[in-house]
Order: C-alpha cells, then structure tokens, then sequence
C-alpha cells in the first residue's frame, strides 16, 4: 500500500501540474493577441469578460425567440450570428416593441374614419385613394 | 322630461366637440409642412435626382422587409431574389421584419450597412450620390401603427416630391410634407447597403461601427477595402487606422499593418489600444526596444487598457533579462 501510494504521488502531482499548465498559459497567450477593433470599440474595456458573457446570453436568447417566432430551426443559426453584439442585445431586450414593417392595418371602422381624414390632410399614407 | 331633454344635450355636446377635431386637425396638419431645406443644402444639391438602375419588386403580404432589402441588394450588384430573402429576415410571428435584422441580412450578403443620421438632407446626398436609401416609415398614427419599409430613388426639389419603389407601386412620387410625417413617426430611420469601397455621402459618424460589425460576420479580407477606403477619406482619424491595421494583420500583411497601428499613434497619442498592437508587432518581429517604447506609452495612459499596458511591459522586462 505505503508502496503503491509512494508510485502514485508523482504521478498524480505531475498529472495535476500538467493539467494546470494552460491555465497559467492563458493570460500569457492573451497578452501576445492584438486588441480587436470591436474591442477597442467598446469604452468599457475593463469589463469586457463580463459583456462578453451577457452578449452571448443575448444571443442564446434571441435564437429562442426566433423560434418562437416561427423561424426555421435552420436559418436560426445564421440570423443570430449576423447580428452584431448591439443589435443581439437590443433584440434579446425588446423584441416584442420593435417596429415590424409590415403595411396591413387593423380594420377598425373609426380608425378607418380618422386615418381618411389625415391622409386627405397630408398626414399619413394609408389609403392611396385618397391622391 | 328628462328624457326629452337628454338628446338635446348630447346632441350639444357633439357640436362643441367639433371645433375641438378641427383645431387638433389643424394642430397636426402644422407638423405636416415640407421639411425645411437650408438654402446652401438646396444649391449643393442637384435639381433633380431618379435613380433608374434600381430594380422594383412588388411586396407580397407583409413582406415589404424583404422586398424592399432585394430591391437595394441588386442596386448594389448582389444576386438575391426575394424567396431567398424572406426567410432570412421576415419574423413569421411578428408578421413582418425588424429594424436589426434588416441591417444583419445586408451584411450577410457581403455589404456594409450604414445607418444615415435622421435628417431629410442626409436622404437627399445619399440619393444625389447614387445611392438609394432603406426607410422605415409609420404610414399611420402612433396609435395604430402602420410599420412599413420602402427604397427611396430619387427626388424632384422644385416639385418638393420624393420618388420611392413602395409596396405594389414602382416610382411613387410622394410630396416632401406627407414622407416627412411618415417618417418622422418611424424616427427617421434609414440606411443604404455599399460594397465595402463604397462610403456613404451624408455622414461617416456610425462607418467605424459598421465596418466593424460587417467585418465580425465578413472576415478581415471583405473588410478590408472599406477600411482603406475609410482612412483613404479620413487620414487622420485614428480609429480607422487602427481598424486598418487589425485587418492588415488578420490578412498577413504584418508589415502594413505596423504601418497602420504607428500612424494611428501619430494620428492619437492617447490610443491606448495603437500603441498595445503596435508593441506587439514590434516584440514578435524582436524589436524589443520599440516593442518597451509602445507599452510604456500605453501603460502611461489612464483607461481600460493601463493595467493590461503593464503587464505587457513586464512580460517584455522578463523575456529581456532572459
């Protein structure tokens, strides 16, 4: 036993130290990476691990809502990774208030009535008709 | 009695309320006046500007996003149908496309998106450059919003019309007061689709963002001219070289891109993120004492990136002493 532990201890020591190495290798690696212009780009630097974080969490949750949405599973991948970290966010936040161009109007007859009028007053450009 | 008496007062009621409509009719038609033109705008401009080379297509229910994208797609040169486009930017539950998703799908397709600043000149330079303009316009009221995009492609300044590829109709002429109002209410949002040569004529204030976005999804080698072409119209700003030169390196062209990241410095001395890049070029190609110079200037620089900047000297101090 006392001999199989005094065979296992090195191995282990050098398992574990060798496991450990590229996490000591990582900043050195980092440090010799350019800085990227989007990077640069974004004033907050010094958080940019955790921006990092929420942006890929906002991306994860825009390809759920695309789903939602009734987006082909198949074109969910490369809609997300079209958008920039911005826009991932600005959708992830605020889907649902997004202005989705579209051009059909609810028929509501008093909307139809008020529209008329500011159409025929240059307002709005519902009706061609009214030209 | 009181019965007799109730219709009369509604009826009372009812023709108070009719001056009420008239004047909040009249409040609102004020905003609906063509929109002002400063003299010296108006003399810059051409007389008159049709751009005949952009193809029309006709939308299919909802689908004004996606048709009004291949539309400015194929003015720019890209083969794409709309069938192609619908499923990439039409949100079937929305029952329409959305403002981020019409700039990512243009950048999907090999061009770079620029957002145009909400004025009526910006709209008017970038037709009078050639290039049609993308516009999200609320057709109705805010309170029962009509969400439509639609290609600008020309103007008439002394008819005061604006020509616009719309829905069903090719070459719509559209007085300047009623587009104005349109699109005030979608907050004058806009953008034109340019190969990455290609800058817009308006303004180059959102250019760095959207060289820099369209590269994350293009790569360096489809940046890269619109980053030359950027510092071509920009010497001396600071941001572009760096971008610039982040584009040279990623295409090989380390020497250029040093090249880049020292006029970037020259250009900003308080770039922190120049004089990092440039530090780095320096130590792999061993110029160790430019590569201590570059660190110790960006290590003097409070910010983000000092703490980083130090690092990056000592790491050097070590490897120099070894």
């Amino acid at each position: 036993m006392k001999r199989l532990r005094r065979l296992l201890t090195p191995l282990l020591i050098a398992a574990l130290v060798l496991g450990s190495l590229p996490a000591m290798a990582t900043p050195g690696t980092a440090l010799s990476d350019l800085i990227a212009t989007t990077a640069a780009l974004d004033a907050q630097g010094a958080q940019r691990d955790r921006a990092k974080i929420r942006d890929i969490l906002a991306r994860e949750d825009v390809r759920q809502q695309l789903l939602l949405q009734g987006v082909s599973p198949r074109q969910v991948e490369d809609r997300v990774a079209a958008l920039s970290d911005a826009e991932a966010r600005e959708m992830a936040e605020r889907l649902d208030q997004l202005p989705a161009g579209a051009s059909v109007v609810g028929a509501l007859f008093a909307v139809f009535v008020i529209l008329l009028v500011t159409d025929i007053l240059g307002l709005t450009d519902v009706y061609p008709f009214t030209r | 009695m009181t019965g007799a008496f109730r219709p009369s007062r509604r009826k009372n009621a009812r023709i108070a309320g009719v001056p009420v409509l008239v004047a909040c009719l009249f409040l609102l038609a004020g905003c609906a006046s063509a929109p002002h033109l400063a003299p010296a705008t108006r003399q810059a401009l051409p007389e008159r500007v049709q751009l005949d080379d952009v193809p029309f297509h006709g939308q299919r229910d909802y689908q004004c996003g996606p048709a009004s994208l291949a539309m400015a797609l194929q003015a720019a040169g890209r083969d794409v149908s709309v069938d192609t486009l619908i499923p990439q930017v039409f949100l079937p539950g929305r029952e329409g496309s959305v403002q981020p998703e019409m700039l990512a799908t243009v950048r999907r397709h090999g061009l770079v998106a620029y957002r145009l600043p909400g004025r009526f000149t910006a709209l008017l330079t970038e037709l009078a450059a050639g290039h049609p303009v993308v516009v999200l316009q609320n057709l109705a009221l805010p309170a029962w919003p009509l969400w439509h995009y639609a290609v600008a492609i020309g103007y008439d300044l002394s008819g005061e019309t604006l020509t616009l590829h719309t829905g069903m109709t090719p070459e719509r002429e559209v007085a300047f007061g009623r587009f104005d109002a349109t699109w005030a209410r979608g907050d004058r949002w806009a953008f034109v689709a340019l190969p990455p040569g290609e800058l817009p004529a308006a303004t180059l204030a959102g250019a760095l963002r959207a060289i820099a976005d369209f590269e994350a999804v293009q790569g360096s080698r489809a940046a890269l001219p619109a980053w030359r072409a950027l510092t071509d119209r920009q010497p001396e700003w600071a941001m572009a070289l760096f971008g610039l030169g982040n584009a040279r390196h990623a295409t090989g062209d380390i020497a250029g891109a040093r090249v880049a990241f020292r006029r970037a410095t020259e250009a900003d001395p308080e770039l922190a993120p120049a004089w990092l890049n440039l530090g780095q070029l320096a130590r792999q190609a061993g110029d160790l004492a430019d590569a201590r110079r570059a660190f110790s200037r960006a290590a003097a620089i409070p910010g983000p990136w000092q703490d980083r900047a130090r690092d990056a000297r000592e790491a050097l101090d070590t490897e120099i002493d070894a």
